[in-house]
């Protein structure tokens, strides 16, 4: 009967010392003393360093054998190494070891109790070694040995050479990967470039291709708008000879003449309006037409179209029908250009109905704050296959009825271009000799950037500001105060209409309101006397800014102020200082060596209010503008010590300095080089030579509008026009 | 790398081993230890094996050469506080450790080498 204890594999140094320190604490586990603790433990180590040396490694068992006292520890070291060949001659103690004392075995051997070596060539060697209990050590059960076990797996001494060994290991594994990997990326990276060449050679050929034809469509309008007018001063000889001949000045003409002098004046007139399409169309494609908006009513807009459109009808029997327009809000947009689309449409409608009606009619989308308007007519139709090409110039439907009618091909383009440039766009239905619909969506209010019917973000109040609320439905007029407040201390939120007031009054208190009072459809009279009698509003100070001229009714509806508009930023800012206890003083910097320069400047400057600071170089002015932080620097480029270069550079290198407008003024003649240095790094680049002249005043208030210090720099003239209370 | 400290006392070195040595932290024991006593010159050295409790033939026969090789180099090697459990088995397994010479303690160690250097 014989117990397991543990076993420990012989594989490096390290573990001849665990199979000997093992040895020791099985020993004294078993109730050895320590002399006999020393002997076992050196014994296994010197066969345990054998097994090591010459067998290559193996392991050492340790069993305990026998159920009655003594018990015999035995301990079996065994490898599998190529054998002991001269065994004999060890045993006898005649070997003499060129590496060791030639003392393991024999040593061993007199250490132990019972000793004996199996051996063979190349089938390894296993050795022996047993050693009885003390007689006074308790008898060792099994469950006395697996709990011995346990303890002593639980102590295992830690192997750090094999740890060490294993995650070296994996280390070079995942290095292996890991190089693997990145050749894959570099390769993929390869290919990557080579394609990203490809593309941006294809680009740069797009690029050009593209520049080709918009070079060609330039090239197109210039050609059509000159030859247009280049076309109407002889047409307009021609009318106007034609007319002088038909009223019979010079003597009267034989009825035959009179005849054919009227088909050169209606020829010539024809021949007028074509050209007269054509203009407009280059006029257009060249950006050149100029939207004027303005509010007004749909039904007064077909009033006119019905009085202008009164000649077409005479003589066909076809109705011209307009639709009494229902709970159309007021337009904001181009009334001239609605018009002119929907006369367009019109009289096509009546040029291809030969009898039935043409309706017109409007109709409000909610979904996109459009109006579309609509001409319906009960003519010959179009076919699916022509309806997109009629909005290109110069086509026309080939057909008898067609043929028999006048026309240019340029009229629906035309109008299909307005709409776009209103913000809208046209659409066509139509279906063969029963009738053709042509519809134009225009957006209620015609806004610069198109961005009407766009969610508007959230409105944040920046910490650092005072919020302004803004009530202006004129998107233009809006972008002024905008610029007018600037990087001051007021915020600017802009509402357009009332209802958008009162949402944002619900999340936001400003420290003031300005409000127009017209509105698009709307006045905010009411808003006014709302925003006054609530408690919660009624502490706002509120200034009424509006054309509608009447003063009392705003001051008794409980205005804090009124001014007529426009508005200055003078007296927008000076009211809004009074208001929120801001101080106004600006600080402007003069950077510039020269004293008659510095002087000019301030002379420029003839207003009350601004702070200046001098500074003769860069060094002094980057000093000057840290400690002090002004609003505006003027800074000259040749100055001694640092020049203007280095110094816009420093300032721009500060971030408590960067956002700090710069007005370069200097008598030098600037590089393209140092044009494009200075490029986005200053507001604007003034020559010295310009401020002797007449419109430098003018020139000035548009840099400074533009950085927003639009107040530096009143317009006298408007000035005078506004008042505040 | 693993290393026996060897500490410098006046013109003596004292090497203290804390830990069970496998065989090659034994042979860098040797060489690290003849290389001292060259750069320091040393007249004597001190090994305090009182944390031992296994001498095996292999650390036995290091402690003889490190003896030896010292002797050649004008020093004198003590081997100081060796347990008795470990005299007695080094005896048995026919290890005489001869030209090693050694003292109970490091007291009596030092004394031996004061005088024999004299």
């Amino acid at each position: 009967m014989s117990f397991a204890v543990i076993s420990v594999r012989i594989q490096y140094e390290h573990d001849v010392v665990a199979a000997r320190q093992r040895t020791r604490q099985i020993a004294q586990a078993l109730g050895f003393e320590p002399q006999q603790q020393t002997r076992l433990a050196t014994a296994v180590s010197e066969i345990a360093r054998n097994t090591l040396v010459y067998g290559g490694g193996g392991k050492v068992e340790f069993l305990v054998e026998g159920t009655t006292s003594p018990q015999l520890l035995s301990i079996v070291v065994s490898d599998k190494g190529p054998g002991i060949p001269n065994l004999d001659e060890i045993l006898e103690g005649r070997y003499c070891s060129t590496t060791g004392m030639g003392l393991g075995i024999v040593g061993a051997q007199r250490l132990m109790d019972r000793f004996s070596i199996d051996t063979a060539a190349g089938k390894g060697t296993t050795v022996y070694l047993g050693k009885l209990l003390p007689r006074r050590a308790p008898l060792v059960s099994a469950k006395g040995v697996s709990e011995m076990t346990e303890r002593l797996a639980r102590e295992k001494p830690k192997d750090l050479l094999a740890e060490f060994r294993e995650q070296n290991q994996e280390l070079v594994r995942t290095l292996d990967e890991l190089r693997r990997r990145q050749d894959e990326l570099i390769s993929l990276n390869r290919e990557l470039e080579d394609t990203n060449r490809g593309v941006v050679a294809l680009y740069a050929e797009l690029d050009e291709k593209a520049d080709h034809l918009r070079r060609a469509d330039e090239v197109k309008s210039r050609f059509l708008s000159n030859m247009s007018h280049e076309f109407r001063t002889p047409l307009n000889s021609i009318c106007a000879l034609s007319r002088v001949l038909q009223e019979h000045t010079d003597g009267p003409l034989a009825p035959e003449q009179e005849v054919q002098v009227s088909y050169i004046r209606q020829s010539a007139e024809s021949l007028t309006e074509l050209v007269n399409d054509l203009l407009d169309l280059a006029k257009v494609e060249a950006g050149k037409i100029v939207l004027h908006p303005v509010d007004f009513e749909v039904n007064k807009l077909f009033g006119a179209l019905r009085g202008m459109l009164r000649p077409l009808l005479a003589g066909v029997s076809v109705n011209l029908v307009f639709e009494e327009p229902r709970s159309l809000p007021l337009m904001y947009t181009d009334e001239g250009k609605v018009s002119q689309i929907l006369r367009n449409f019109i009289s096509n409608a009546l040029k291809f109905t030969e009898a039935g009606e043409v309706r017109v009619s409007a109709q409000y989308d909610d979904a996109d704050a459009s109006v579309v308007f609509r001409v319906q007519d009960t003519g010959i139709g179009i076919a699916a296959e022509y309806q997109e090409i009629i909005f290109q110039e110069f086509t026309q439907v080939d057909g008898p009825i067609q043929r028999k009618v006048k026309g240019t091909g340029l009229g629906l383009p035309l109008s299909k271009k307005l709409a776009e440039l209103l913000g809208g766009s046209v659409s066509v239905e139509s279906k063969v000799g029963i009738g053709s619909t042509f519809s134009v969506r225009v957006p209620k209010v015609y806004s610069l950037a198109g961005h009407v019917g766009l969610v508007e973000p959230p409105i944040q109040v920046e910490p650092s500001r005072l919020p302004v609320l803004l009530v202006e439905d004129h998107d233009e007029t809006r972008l002024i105060y905008q610029k007018f407040l600037g990087s001051s201390r007021w915020q600017m939120i802009g509402a357009r209409s009332v209802r958008e007031t009162e949402n944002i009054l619900r999340n936001v208190r400003p420290v003031a309101i300005v409000l127009d009072i017209m509105l698009q459809g709307e006045d905010s009279w009411n808003l006014l006397a709302k925003l006054k009698s609530n408690r919660e509003t009624s502490s706002i100070p509120v200034l009424v800014a509006t054309t509608a001229d009447d003063r009392g009714k705003a001051m008794a509806l409980g205005a804090d102020a009124y001014a007529a508009k426009p508005l200055t930023a003078a007296v927008l800012l000076e009211q809004l200082a009074a208001w929120t206890g801001v101080d106004l003083t600006r600080t402007v910097l003069l950077v510039d060596d020269q004293e008659v320069s510095r002087y000019l400047f301030k002379q420029l400057f003839s207003q009350r209010g601004i702070r200046f600071l001098e500074a003769v170089h860069g060094a002094e002015g980057l000093r000057v503008a840290r400690q002090e932080k002004p609003d505006l620097i003027i800074m000259d480029l040749t100055m001694p010590e640092m020049n203007g270069f280095e110094a816009i550079g420093g300032l721009q290198a500060d971030t408590a300095l960067r956002h700090i407008p710069v007005i370069v003024a200097t008598s030098r003649t600037l590089s393209a080089e140092e044009t494009s240095q200075l490029a986005g790094r200053v507001a604007a680049v003034l020559p010295k030579a310009s401020l002797s002249e007449h419109g430098v005043k003018r020139r000035l208030r548009a840099i400074l509008t533009q950085a927003g210090l639009a107040d530096l720099l009143p317009d006298p003239k408007t000035a005078s026009q506004t008042a505040a209370e | 790398m693993e290393r026996i400290p060897i500490l410098k006392m006046g013109s003596f070195l004292l090497v203290t081993v804390q830990v069970d040595m496998h065989d090659q932290l034994a042979m860098n024991l040797q060489s690290d230890l003849t290389d001292k006593i060259v750069s320091a010159k040393a007249r004597g050295v001190l090994i305090d094996i009182s944390a031992l409790d296994i001498v095996d033939s292999f650390i036995g026969r290091m402690l003889g050469n490190i003896a030896s090789m010292s002797r050649i180099l004008d020093a004198e090697t003590v081997v100081v506080g060796m347990q008795p459990a470990v005299a007695i088995t080094l005896v048995e397994l026919g290890l005489a450790l001869t030209g090693v010479r050694t003292a109970l303690n490091i007291e009596k160690g030092m004394d031996l080498l004061r005088a024999s250097i004299g």
